[in-house]
């Protein structure tokens, strides 16, 4: 006899998302199913007909969890469309900007599954590794970028402005300081997940993974041809579900796929593991990769070079392509320009990937380990989908229907 | 209390020779940077630095002794330094930050740290705000037409200027010319018509010409935090100090002007006011005291 078990909404994650799950009578999930309950995001509609400057200004605020990928996305897709070639200062700058935002994220990563696998002794230990990490990656986002959250500095054609010698200075003492402090937090949580006890091939699947570079992005690695989207009610055999998913599934190669800090070790680290525990692994140790290419950039980085080229804001209406590896995974956002107006503009975020691939991972194994699998992606549904109230009186939304929180 | 709240008024001066040169008056501002930058009180401080063009100032982040001296004087056109703080903090990875500011320039400068939109971790950077009086200031155009149509000089000759005893100065390397400050009504800009604040009341320490004798400046100390640095200057030795009631013209001057640039603002105020204009102060009916800088 199979019955259902509902997690909804999930917990310890970004945004609201529901996990359906079918058990037999031992309880072992025979079918997964995850979807973001987590309405429409209206983002794209509201960029077309706007100056392509305004697309990185909107697009990093589609999230606060992850809005330096985005914002790099949008000016990438937009220097694609436009023809433009950055200066290399700038291509630098914006490197250095998501690394340290990836160290960033993920130490927030672990703020949020440390219930899970943190035992209360070293708790205060934890927590204050975590916050002195996040303390200096963000210092940095916030030197080279204008701001922490909503970068002001990442702009169409490079950056605003190179940062001075004295804070290249400044940051490269206080990265390396990071370092040793990074190496032992990265063993405690690789420790403590290990010390958990997680069953072995928890959340193992055999979708491919997607990646397009090592650490930055690469448009030349997304294929836009094997790329196809399709709609929840041709994906989920669940008419119910169907309907209220809110999130459209993209495939590669026509498959569901894998993105994130585990498909980017697995292509360009050597990093064979697969699962909960592996993905865990592979996010801890990728913070070490994006630490030493903060610490490579700023002891090489020309204060005195140009970081922004010049440009023709009208555009030819060419396809432009921006590929960022986030900190979940690939963000891609795809941008057309004419008559020096945004026509087009769409993104693929990391989470929306995942999505797919998420609900099967938890099958085979207890639904008591559910959880564990979803947040072992570090879901973030809010850039997958976004809210527009139509009434603040009420708080009425598009589509009422679809919420069920 | 038409000269702000402080906590001690004096004449005083830079005891550096160099600095005495050219500098403004005083040199306070100038020998106040200098100091805090030697005894790491601030790492840097925007300045009205010098651009290719004379006289037209930019907002320069100057980080040792010689760029400050290369922005010493004053320059009656508009330099943005507010502008350049969060850069200054961020580009230039600046954690003790000095300004000097014009009374509303410091205006933007504390409701910018009371209300720290889009200047995350800014406000409480800010270690010494200089403020200089102000009594009006001019677009750069209406600077240089004043200077070559009304005076007859070119603008490229000036050497220094200055106002003072009811006229604009301009120095070349071997004349002085003046015009009555009546003669530059009409070329200040419009803002200027509604300023309350002639000696910059809202700074750590503040400081202008009026009150004291050539050479010499006048100096409120306001915050705890600029009579700290101030106290330490003098103590230094770097800045000298003389009662103010020990020099001409004094205090006395100083209340005389900023009570009529009060005074006329306010009139200005309530006439756009009943105008229906969006003027960001009280009119004279909403305040206690109408000479009050709100
Ligand atoms: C527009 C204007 C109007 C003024 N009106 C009066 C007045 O009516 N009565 C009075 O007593 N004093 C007035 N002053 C102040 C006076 O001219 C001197 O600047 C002040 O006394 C400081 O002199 P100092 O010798 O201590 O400074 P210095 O050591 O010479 O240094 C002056 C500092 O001011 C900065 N500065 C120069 N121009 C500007 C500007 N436009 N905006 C911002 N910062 C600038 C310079 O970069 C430098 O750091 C005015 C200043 C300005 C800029
Ligand atoms: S008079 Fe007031 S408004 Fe005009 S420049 Fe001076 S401080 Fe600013
Ligand atoms: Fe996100």
């Amino acid at each position: 006899m199979s019955e259902r078990v509902v997690i909804s909404p999930t917990s310890r994650q970004e945004g609201h998302a529901e996990l359906v799950m079918e058990v037999d009578d031992e309880g072992i999930v025979t079918k997964g199913r995850y979807f973001s309950i987590t309405p429409v995001r209206g983002l794209e509609k509201m960029l077309t007909g706007k100056a392509p400057e305004s697309a990185p200004v909107y697009a990093q605020r589609i999230c606060g969890v992850c809005p330096i990928p985005h914002t790099l996305a949008s000016v990438e897709a937009m220097d694609d469309s436009l023809d433009i070639e950055i200066p290399k200062a700038a291509r630098q700058m914006r490197e250095l900007v998501l690394a340290a935002h990836d160290v960033n994220s993920h130490a927030i990563h672990h703020f949020l599954i440390a219930a899970d696998f943190v035992p209360e002794n070293l708790f205060a230990t934890a927590v204050n590794s975590v916050s002195e990490i996040r303390k200096t990656a963000q210092y940095v986002v916030d030197m080279v970028a204008g701001e922490g959250i909503h970068p002001s500095d990442v702009r169409i054609g490079g950056m605003a402005d190179n940062i001075s010698e004295v804070a290249r200075k400044k940051l490269y003492a206080r990265c390396k300081a990071l370092k040793p402090k990074v190496d032992a937090h990265v063993e405690l949580i690789v420790g403590l997940v290990a010390d958990k006890g997680l069953p072995a091939g928890l959340g193992v699947h055999n979708q491919p993974i997607l990646t397009t570079d090592n650490l930055y992005g690469d448009r030349e690695n997304f294929d836009l041809d094997r790329f196809t989207e399709i709609m929840p009610e041709s994906w989920y055999d669940d008419a119910e579900i169907a309907k209220r998913a809110c999130s459209t599934i993209p495939l590669y190669d026509g498959m569901n796929v894998e993105v994130g800090p585990r498909a980017r070790a697995a292509k360009f680290r050597g990093f064979t593991e697969k699962g909960v525990v592996a993905q865990h692994v592979a996010r801890a140790m990728e913070m070490k990769s994006a630490l030493s290419k903060m610490i490579a950039i700023l002891a090489e980085l020309d204060t005195s070079a140009p970081v922004r080229a010049d440009f023709d804001v009208r555009g030819t209406n060419k396809l432009g392509i921006g590929a960022i590896e986030g900190p979940r995974g690939l963000d891609v956002h795809m941008a057309q320009v004419a008559n020096g107006k945004t026509q087009f503009y769409s993104c693929l975020v990391p989470t929306t990937w995942n999505i797919p691939t998420m609900g099967p991972a938890t099958e085979g194994f207890h639904h008591e380990f559910g959880p564990h699998v979803i947040r072992a992606y570090d879901p973030c549904l809010s850039c997958a989908t976004h809210v527009i109230v139509v009434d603040d009186e009420d708080r009425s939304v598009i589509k009422n229907e679809m919420v069920r929180i | 209390m038409v000269l702000g709240t402080y906590k001690e008024v004096v004449a005083a001066r830079s005891t550096d020779k160099q600095i005495q040169k050219i500098a403004q008056d005083g040199g306070i501002v100038s020998a106040l940077f200098c100091y805090a930058l030697d005894e790491k009180l601030i790492d840097g401080a925007v300045v009205a630095g010098p651009t290719e063009e004379l006289w037209k100032p930019a907002p320069t982040v100057a980080m040792t002794a010689e760029e400050v001296l290369a922005a010493a004087g004053t320059k009656y056109t508009f330099s943005p330094n507010v502008w350049m703080l969060k850069k200054a903090a961020r580009q230039y990875g600046l954690e003790k930050i000095g300004t000097v500011a014009i009374p509303c320039q410091l205006m933007g400068i504390r409701k910018m740290q009371s209300y720290p939109f889009g200047v995350r971790f800014l406000a409480d950077k800010i270690a010494l705000a200089v403020g200089i009086f102000c009594m009006e200031n001019f677009p750069f155009a209406s600077l240089q037409t004043f200077i070559s149509e009304k005076m007859g000089l070119d603008p490229n000759l000036v050497e220094k200027m200055d106002i003072g005893k009811g006229k604009f100065w301009a120095y070349t390397a071997d004349d002085v010319y003046t015009l009555p400050l009546k003669e530059t009504h009409g070329y200040e800009q419009n803002g200027c018509k509604i300023c309350l604040d002639y000696v910059a009341e809202l700074a750590d320490v503040s400081t202008g010409s009026v009150g004291t004798p050539d050479g010499w400046s006048t100096v409120f100390t306001r915050t705890d935090a600029g009579e700290t640095i101030f106290k330490a200057a003098v103590e230094a030795g770097v800045i000298e100090t003389k009662a103010i009631d020990d020099v001409k013209p004094g205090l006395g001057l100083l209340e005389k002007l900023a009570t009529d640039k009060k005074t006329k603002a306010m009139k200005v105020i309530d006439d756009r006011k009943a105008m229906g204009l969006p003027v960001p102060y009280k009119a004279s009916s909403e305040k206690e005291d109408p000479l009050a800088n709100i």
